[in-house]
Parts: structure tokens; C-alpha cells; sequence
């Protein structure tokens, strides 16, 4: 497309006057600036002056690599620029593709951050029947996505073994009349898991993920199940799952499993060992989230809880460890680091709702409660779990699709997670990859928008991208983490 | 140790906008309040949160003034690149592949779907260089306006006072 690249040749070697837009901060000194399509670059101070001044030189060593990146009024490369900024925003031209079905709010485990508003084993009435799940299913599938996600969860989904069954194999019916392509997944803690489950699920190419927390003692205290020692079932379904993948050749597709850790306050301190205990298992992802204070977990947070620099020095210990790890020939990465990874060097979308802009509310996933109302996400359905149904869209049974997507909750949660709206986000050089939650916001601060400067999330996320792009100045870890992405 | 801090700001060196810009920025750690100053300048009020530091109180008013000179700066980088940056999303939403395309992912196309693509690039330019020759946009409801346009330049005035 050498026709599309718009090269203008300056008269001398001032190579421009005012630079194109560009976001920046200062890191310790030094400036990171990134654009709208996605390159960044570091600058010492002096040549940061001189870029931000419009006065650096063709000679200038920093100019060839802004330049090529886009950071240069005059050496613009509008197709390229573009193809990178559609392709990291490529969900724009979706409908949702993730639809969380709740198949029942039961469960067995009584977790001490637990933001589902799981409820006691023997409550009634509050299992996903098959007419919601059928329409759930048929509601989903009108999405505009090329492809669809169905997830599982609960409370424990497998509770409502029988309805859970039949909707799978509904779905995967479906799937073949709709054209559509279907991925199922289902999120469980695998104490109600049996060989016969096991089955049905591998040969309907559901692919499984549960949560882990670390070692034994760690992971009973913040998951204290009903029924004896949640951490031994998580071992065992996992050391099976993962051996039935290695084994394949089944005539169907065996997903490996995957695990999601939770940090509390007791995983402070222990990185190493939460990492080892996933190696062992030969997980290849570790998935490092922080609390949200949504759910049980607000009314927790005082005993489990910690601040946003706790949980930064506790990410950047853990993926120091991942990275020593795989120097040394493991397999093994960060899951969070590797989706905004993506972002920052593949210019890709990996499809990670949480960030993105603007977020997946609605646009991007849709939460169906047990009794078929629509939720803009999970966290939208625990908000209203807690008495306020702000985040709900619907229902199954008596809206449309285009009336959910396009509801004025849909909307007021789009508008207040486009970055470019809220004040500082739009001034913020993480803002390429990053992305605000609305619902999060709303419990933490008490409105959509929030107040970044004061946000935790926020916080998070700054340390995180901090994180990052200082080990990406480094040569040996920029090998091993342009990896992930490739993975 | 400093607590409450007022700062008076020239609407002469810094449009209102910078200043409120600057202003969030260091809500994290102070509730600000912005009001009429001397005639042409806005003052800026700053109470600490009761968890700021007292790093972070000390240094207040010299962190607003790094802002005001930062956002001063973004202002007129975001100003001066308006249209390039619309002009850059246009094309983006324009092209005609599919969705999550990867950048470099154009040199798989035909001779004719290239032709059609840059047919399509020159017609959003064309449509592009007619929109923003020197005209006024288009703004019926008067959404891109500020308040001050709408309302006055005394956005602080009680209208209701009498």
C-alpha cells in the first residue's frame, strides 16, 4: 500500500514543528509516550524537550524510531497508523461475543472475596431452569458477533447438572443452524466434579476453569468449601483435565485447563509460592487479579483487603518470579501481562473486556441471572445482587435483544468508559491499552464515571503498565514476554 | 504543614478548561473548588483529603502547577492535531476488511480490492477536505460548545439570585 503512505519531504533537516498528537508521562526521569495507534517509545528528558518542542532533528538518534512509529507530523504512515488502531480496536465492529449464563446461585464453597452472591446448597428457587436457559441460549445467539462465547458459572454451576446438560447440547445444535462459531466454557470449583461430568464436557468441547489460590492452607482459608478440603478437588480434576489434553486423540478437542488466582491479603508475601504451586500443576497461565470491593467482598474488605501499592508490589515480585522461571525453560506466563501485552506490542485485541474502550458492558458480554435477567456483566448482576439494579438490561422472556443492547443503561455504561471522556484517561499515556469499569466505579465511588486520580482500579493498573513497560526496556525479558504474545 | 491552599490562576497564561483539567488531576488527594478570582484570573481552592501524606500536602501547590503547565501543553498538542487524528480513526473505521484484522494484514488483497480500497481512502479524504474547509461544523444542539459559549463567561454566577 505504498500509495496510501502519506510522505511528506521537509525542505530542511528540521524535521517538524509541532509533533503529532501524543500522550506522555514521566517515569523516574525518563518519558514514555505513546499514541492512539498504540507504539510508544522512551525519551530521556533532553530529547523529549526537543520532540515536544517540535524541534528534533532527522540526525537526532531518537528520530528514525519515532519515525517509524508515528510520531513524526511529517513522516506519517496513515495506513499503517490505521491498521493498528483498528485492529487493537476490532471489537468495535462487534455485537457481544462473552455471555455469562448463571446457572444457579447455589453453592458449596462460602469464599471469603466471593462477588457472585452464591447462596446456601439448599435454598429453593434458585437454579436456572431449562425455558430461561433455552431462551438464554436463543437470546445469545442473535448476537452481532461472528462468534459467541458461552460461559457457566454460578454460584456452582454444576449444582444444576441436568439443566446445564441440556443446554449445552442445545447450544451446540444451535450452532450448527446459526453458522455461528460457538465456544463453551464453564467456571467451577470442581468439588461436585465426576468422571461422567468430566465426559460429557470433553466431548462437547467445554473448556474448564476454576479458581486457585496458591497452596493448601491459602487457598482453604479464602475458599472454605461445605464439604471438606476445596484445595485437593482443584488438584485432582486439574491433574485430569490436563492429562486428558495431553493425551488428546479423541476425536474432539481437549482445551487445557486454566486456573484464576485471587489475591487477598494472605497471598501478600507468598508470590513464589502461589507461582510454584501453579507450575506443578503444569498450568501455563497465572491469571493475577485483585480484589474488586463488589460484593461480599465490600462488606470483607477490611480483613482481606490491602492497597492498590500492596497488590502492585505483589504483581511485580510475582511476575519478576515468572520471568526468572522461564529463563530457566519453563512454560509459564502471566495471563494479565500477556493480554496487555498484546495491546502494547502485538496491536492486537485480545478480546479482555475489563479493558477495554470503551468496556464490555453489554456491547461486549451480556450476565444471565438464573430467573433470565440481563445483566451489562457479572459485576453489573452482583450489583443488583446487593439491592441495586442499576446494570440491568432486560430479560430474556420480555425484551428484544436490539431493546437490551441499546438500552440507556448500555449506553450510560459505553459513554462512561470511553476513555476519551473521561478527564484524565485522555491525558493518560496508558490509555492506548487500558480501560475503566463503570460498575466498579459505581461501588467504590458512587457514580459510572468515578474519580480516576482517586481510583484504586486505577492505581492497579498504572503500577501494572508501569511494570511492564519498564521490563520491555529490558532486552532479556522483552525476548521472553514478546513470547507470550506470539503464544 | 500546609492545609487549606488558595491559588489564583490567569485566565490570560491558562484557558479555563486547562485549569480544570489541571484541577482534576489532583483531586486524588484534595477536594478542589474553583471560583471567581480577581477579574480574569480563577481561583483555585485545595483542602487535603484526610488521608493525604504530608509529603503530598507539602507539595500541593507546586504539583498544580506542574499540572497547568503539562495540560497547558496537551491542550495545544490535542488543538493542533484535531483533524489528523479524526482524519487517522476515519480511515481506520473506513477500511473495508474484516473485523480484527491485523496490521499488515492489507498485502493479502486483490488487485481490484486494493483498487476499491483506494477509491474508498480517496473518497473519505474528499469527503474529509469538504468538511473542514474552513467551515464551521456542524453543531446544531450545540454540543461542542462550552458553557462559557453557551452561557456566558461567569459560569460561577447565581442566575437565579436577584
Amino acid at each position: 500500500m505504498a500509495q496510501n503512505l502519506l510522505k511528506i519531504k521537509t525542505k530542511n533537516s528540521v524535521a517538524q514543528t509541532n509533533p503529532p498528537h501524543f500522550y506522555w508521562r514521566e517515569v523516574d526521569g525518563a518519558y514514555l509516550i505513546s499514541n492512539d495507534s498504540g507504539c510508544h517509545a522512551w525519551l530521556d528528558a533532553a530529547a523529549f524537550k526537543r520532540f515536544s518542542a517540535g524541534t528534533l532533528r532527522e540526525k537526532d538518534k531518537a528520530f528514525e524510531e519515532l519515525s517509524s512509529k508515528g510520531f513524526i507530523r511529517d513522516r506519517l504512515d496513515f495506513a499503517d497508523l490505521a491498521a493498528k488502531w483498528k485492529s487493537k480496536n476490532s471489537h468495535l465492529s462487534c455485537g457481544p461475543g462473552l455471555h455469562i449464563f448463571v446457572m444457579t446461585l447455589r453453592c458449596d464453597h462460602k469464599c471469603l472475596y466471593c462477588q457472585s452472591g452464591a447462596i446456601s446448597l439448599s435454598a429453593k428457587g434458585a437454579d436456572m431452569k431449562w425455558p430461561a436457559a433455552k431462551k438464554s441460549v436463543d437470546f445469545a445467539f442473535q448476537t452481532t458477533a461472528p462468534g459467541l462465547t458461552i460461559e457457566f458459572q454460578g454460584g456452582e454451576p454444576l449444582l444444576n447438572w441436568a439443566v446445564l446438560k441440556k443446554t449445552v447440547s442445545y447450544a451446540r445444535k444451535k450452532e450448527k443452524l446459526s453458522g455461528k462459531r460457538l465456544n463453551l466454557g464453564l467456571v467451577s470449583n470442581f468439588s461436585r466434579m465426576t468422571e461422567g461430568y468430566a465426559r460429557f464436557l470433553l466431548e462437547n468441547e467445554v473448556s474448564l476453569c476454576t479458581s486457585l489460590d496458591g497452596p493448601a492452607d491459602l487457598h482453604n482459608r479464602n475458599r472454605i468449601c461445605s464439604g471438606g478440603n476445596a484445595h485437593v478437588s482443584v488438584r485432582k480434576w486439574l491433574r485430569y483435565f490436563t492429562r486428558r489434553n495431553t493425551g488428546q486423540g479423541a476425536g474432539y478437542r481437549i482445551f487445557k485447563p486454566s486456573a484464576l488466582l485471587t489475591v487477598t491479603k494472605f497471598s501478600l508475601g507468598r508470590a513464589p509460592e502461589i507461582i510454584d504451586e501453579y507450575a506443578g500443576l503444569g498450568l501455563e497461565d497465572v491469571f493475577i487479579r485483585p480484589l474488586s470491593p463488589i460484593g461480599y467482598a465490600k462488606n470483607s474488605w477490611s480483613a482481606i483487603g490491602y492497597t492498590a501499592a500492596d497488590f502492585v508490589a505483589f504483581y511485580k515480585e510475582s511476575l519478576g518470579y515468572i520471568l526468572k522461571l522461564n529463563r530457566k525453560g519453563a512454560v509459564i506466563r502471566e495471563k494479565m501481562a500477556a493480554m496487555l501485552l498484546e495491546k502494547i506490542i502485538g496491536f492486537s485485541d485480545p478480546g479482555y473486556l475489563d479493558m477495554r474502550c470503551p468496556c464490555g458492558a453489554a456491547v461486549g458480554q451480556i450476565a444471565y441471572n438464573y430467573n433470565g435477567d440481563l445483566y451489562t456483566c457479572d459485576e453489573g448482576r452482583m450489583a443488583a445482587w446487593e439491592g441495586d439494579d442499576l446494570f440491568k438490561i432486560g430479560n430474556v422472556f420480555r425484551d428484544s435483544y436490539k431493546k437490551a443492547v441499546s438500552c440507556s443503561t448500555a449506553r450510560s455504561c459505553v459513554a462512561a468508559s470511553e476513555l476519551h471522556l473521561q478527564p484524565a484517561c485522555s491525558r493518560c499515556a496508558y490509555s492506548p491499552y487500558c480501560g475503566v469499569c463503570p460498575v466498579y466505579n459505581y461501588e467504590a465511588q458512587g457514580s459510572l464515571w468515578g474519580n480516576m486520580p482517586a481510583n484504586e482500579r486505577c492505581a492497579f493498573m498504572k503500577g501494572i503498565f508501569g511494570i511492564l513497560f519498564s521490563k520491555l526496556k529490558n532486552s532479556k525479558d522483552r525476548e521472553i514476554l514478546q513470547k507470550w504474545v506470539k503464544k | 504543614m500546609k492545609e487549606k491552599i488558595s491559588v489564583s490562576v490567569s485566565l490570560k497564561s491558562y484557558k479555563a478548561d486547562t485549569i480544570r483539567y489541571a484541577a482534576y488531576a489532583v483531586s486524588g488527594g484534595a477536594y478542589v473548588l474553583l471560583g471567581p478570582g480577581k477579574k480574569g484570573e480563577v481561583e483555585a481552592a485545595f483542602e487535603p483529603k484526610p488521608n493525604a501524606s504530608a509529603k503530598y500536602r507539602a507539595g500541593l501547590q507546586k504539583l498544580f502547577e506542574s499540572e497547568l503547565r503539562d495540560e497547558k501543553m496537551r491542550s495545544e498538542i490535542a488543538d493542533a492535531n484535531r483533524e489528523l487524528r479524526e482524519f487517522m480513526v476515519l480511515k481506520a473505521l473506513s477500511a473495508a476488511d474484516d473485523a480484527g484484522t491485523q496490521a499488515g494484514d492489507y498485502a493479502g488483497l486483490t488487485p481490484a480490492q486494493e483498487k476499491e480500497l483506494d477509491a474508498l481512502i480517496a473518497e473519505v479524504e474528499r469527503e474529509i477536505k469538504t468538511e473542514t474547509a474552513g467551515k464551521e461544523r456542524k453543531d446544531p444542539l450545540g454540543i461542542t460548545k462550552t458553557w462559557e459559549e453557551k452561557h456566558g463567561s461567569e459560569p460561577f454566577k447565581n442566575k437565579n439570585k436577584k
